[in-house]
């Protein structure tokens, strides 16, 4: 026996050495393969530039007038639409690659590494949304408010809560493999979601984003704080990211479980 | 073959019932059992149960598994029970359908089992999840199993520590697996650049990254050609050998099974029909014989070797007859005198071995036509 025995030096991997690992695959996915995320924003752009010149033409002065609103909303969508499409695609992709069950059978648990997954892609997206409102506030030619920690703290907590609808969408095509694609068709309902605050519906509070969304404005319209916010609202915010994060990963951990007694895990 | 014991010990469906394990292994000397530490305290700790100390890896006790309901409902595994040893290489082989893949998939909590228990390197995988799984891997059958947009090398790191080691701790082992699976060259390029059978030696490779005792391999040669399939085959048994892994593999190529695996698991309709050795499974179908074709093979010679030999088949072509005579041992040098002494001029010779297929369809077959 030429070789020493395999484990003779090996030592156990830290939750460091997870988030490592899972964080710089997707960076290393991110810069060998920019088409995808340089097609994302062209087509976020293309969209934005049929909003803005077609409502300009439309209402005029009027839609000039609440152009920062509508950026801002937009930054947000396309945060959203990145959260949520990219953690439901991604555990798609992993079932049809065969490595979603290498990361059910870690010994980390599926929780950590799913989440760590989420942050990747919420980091992911912040970039590319990043570069997209960029390029919104130049072609709009209006000014916000970029406090970098208020926006990233408050449009970072807003979009945990899609990340957890994310989850239980993946979770649900894991199962049912064909409804995937019709939930992903839900991207748009945020829309709705982020201009509920317009509405001024209490209980619209508790959705995903839609107060996240009326915090944002603040925050880059009005130059609200991090700190300037009311606790209860930041609180509230807080809530609903956790709630929404946790309601989504128990959709999927049901999910999985069932397709695990269905014997679909891994199906494809 | 040092190293490597070949105790396998199996209660299938005949003695199932009683759920004693039978030490069938004579001979086995487990080298990771030190009688003289202090595995009982650290055990104990770690939640692992006997089967442990004894050197068994992989413990299936009533495994269970129905699909469906009412009349369509499908037995995929049923009550299947058997204990694979540490180190060794176990052969799963089965028609489709038979039930590997649910079995398989079951023993690594991928599908829920309807009853029965399974303990990886005597942790319960139903009930310690994470423990197990820092104890098992497995490549499972058609699936890519790792990241083509990832290079070879990072699949590595990626899996090992998704498998729960520090890649940098390991990285000179995988250098070596790099070398061994013949992919050194090939260490940073993309793996969905690589051939097919390139990919297949990745993902067997992302399999051994971590530090898993325990692999499943389902099909790990689909696909390959002759020159690939034997690389691999001589792989895994030397990384077996080397790192004391316990294998199992599932296979519809026989020819692997019979090159890499010290014992098989037959299913056949979610039951273990056989469990041995595969020269066990063979001598079972019977003994080996040989083939003679001569013109010289009258009645009488004919008659005299039936009268002395197992005499299986005789056939006749044109002027030449061929006879097949089962022999065991030195019953060759026999035959062969016999043949001299009544001066049979011999046209040709060979010898036939019952191969595992021939036991396979004989096992398979019969259970199908039980049933």
């Amino acid at each position: 026996m030429s070789n020493p025995p395999a484990s003779d030096a090996s030592r156990p991997a830290t939750y460091y050495h997870l988030a490592r690992a899972v964080l710089y695959r997707e960076y290393l996915i991110f810069v060998r393969y920019p088409a995808n995320a340089i097609g994302g924003i062209v087509i976020g752009l293309i969209f934005f530039g049929f909003l803005f010149y077609g409502g300009r033409l439309l209402a005029g002065q009027a839609f000039t007038d609440s152009i920062e609103g509508l950026v801002v909303g937009y930054f947000l969508w396309s945060l959203s639409v990145g959260a949520y499409s990219s953690i439901s695609n991604d555990i798609g992709s992993e079932v049809q690659w065969g490595t979603l069950e290498r990361h059910v059978m870690t010994p980390f648990g599926f929780a950590p590494v799913a989440l760590l997954k989420g942050v990747a892609k919420v980091v992911r997206t912040f970039l590319t949304s990043g570069v997209l409102l960029a390029v919104m506030l130049l072609v709009t030619g209006s000014t916000l408010q970029l406090h970098l920690f208020t926006v990233v703290v408050i449009a970072g907590l807003s979009i945990v809560s899609v990340l957890g609808l994310g989850f239980a969408a993946g979770g649900i095509a894991v199962l049912y493999k064909r409804i995937g694609n019709w939930l992903n068709l839900l991207q748009f309902g945020f829309v709705g979601l982020i201009s509920a605050p317009a509405f001024d519906l209490g209980w619209a509070k508790l959705l995903p984003l839609a107060h996240g969304s009326a915090l944002l404005q603040q925050a880059m319209v009005d130059g609200v704080r991090l700190w300037e916010f009311d606790v209860r609202a930041l609180a509230l915010l807080v809530g609903v990211a956790v709630g929404y994060l946790g309601l989504g990963y128990v959709v999927f951990r049901a999910a999985t479980r069932r397709a695990r007694r269905l014997g679909v895990l891994g199906d494809y | 073959m040092t190293g490597r014991n070949r105790g396998l010990t199996a209660t299938g469906d005949g003695d199932a019932g009683d759920g004693s394990v039978q030490s069938s292994a004579a001979g086995v000397d487990d080298p990771s059992v030190d009688p003289t530490d202090d595995a009982g305290e650290r055990d104990a700790v770690e939640g692992r149960t006997a089967t442990a100390r004894s050197g068994v890896a992989i413990a299936v006790d009533g495994l269970s598994k129905r699909f469906g309901d009412g009349p369509d409902a499908v037995t995929a595994v049923d009550d299947v029970s058997f204990e694979i040893r540490s180190g060794s290489i176990v052969g799963l082989l089965g028609p489709n359908g038979a039930g590997k893949t649910t079995l398989v998939k079951s023993i690594l909590g991928m599908i829920l089992p309807d009853a029965g228990t399974v303990e990886i390197d005597g942790i319960d995988v139903r009930k310690r999840p994470r423990a197990a799984y820092s104890r098992v891997d497995a490549m499972l059958e058609g699936a890519r199993n790792d990241y083509w947009r990832l290079t070879v090398r990072e699949n590595l790191r990626y899996f090992a520590t998704i498998g729960g080691i520090d890649p940098d701790s390991v990285a000179e082992r995988h250098e070596r697996l790099l070398e061994q699976l013949e992919l050194a060259e090939y260490a940073d390029t993309a793996v969905r650049d690589l051939s097919r059978g390139m990919k297949q030696k990745v993902s067997l490779a992302s399999v051994l990254a971590g530090d898993a005792s325990v692999v499943f391999l389902d099909e790990p040669t689909l696909g390959l050609d002759v020159e690939s399939t034997r690389t691999l085959e001589r792989e895994i048994r030397r990384l077996a050998e080397e790192r004391g892994l316990t294998v199992v593999l599932s296979s519809h190529n026989m020819d692997v099974i019979e090159a890499v695996c010290d014992r098989v698991l037959i299913l056949s309709d979610g039951r273990l029909v056989a469990d041995d050795t595969v020269d066990a499974l063979r001598r079972q179908r019977g003994a080996q014989s040989l083939a003679v074709t001569s013109r010289d093979l009258t009645a009488d010679v004919r008659a005299d070797l039936e009268d002395r030999f197992a005499v299986t088949t005789v056939s006749h072509s044109g002027e030449s007859t061929s006879i097949e005579i089962e022999v065991d041992g030195a019953e060759l040098y026999d035959a062969m005198a016999l043949l001299r002494d009544r001066d049979v001029r011999i046209d040709r010779l060979s010898t036939v071995e019952p191969d595992l297929e021939d036991v396979f369809v004989d096992l398979t077959g019969r259970q199908e036509s039980e049933r």
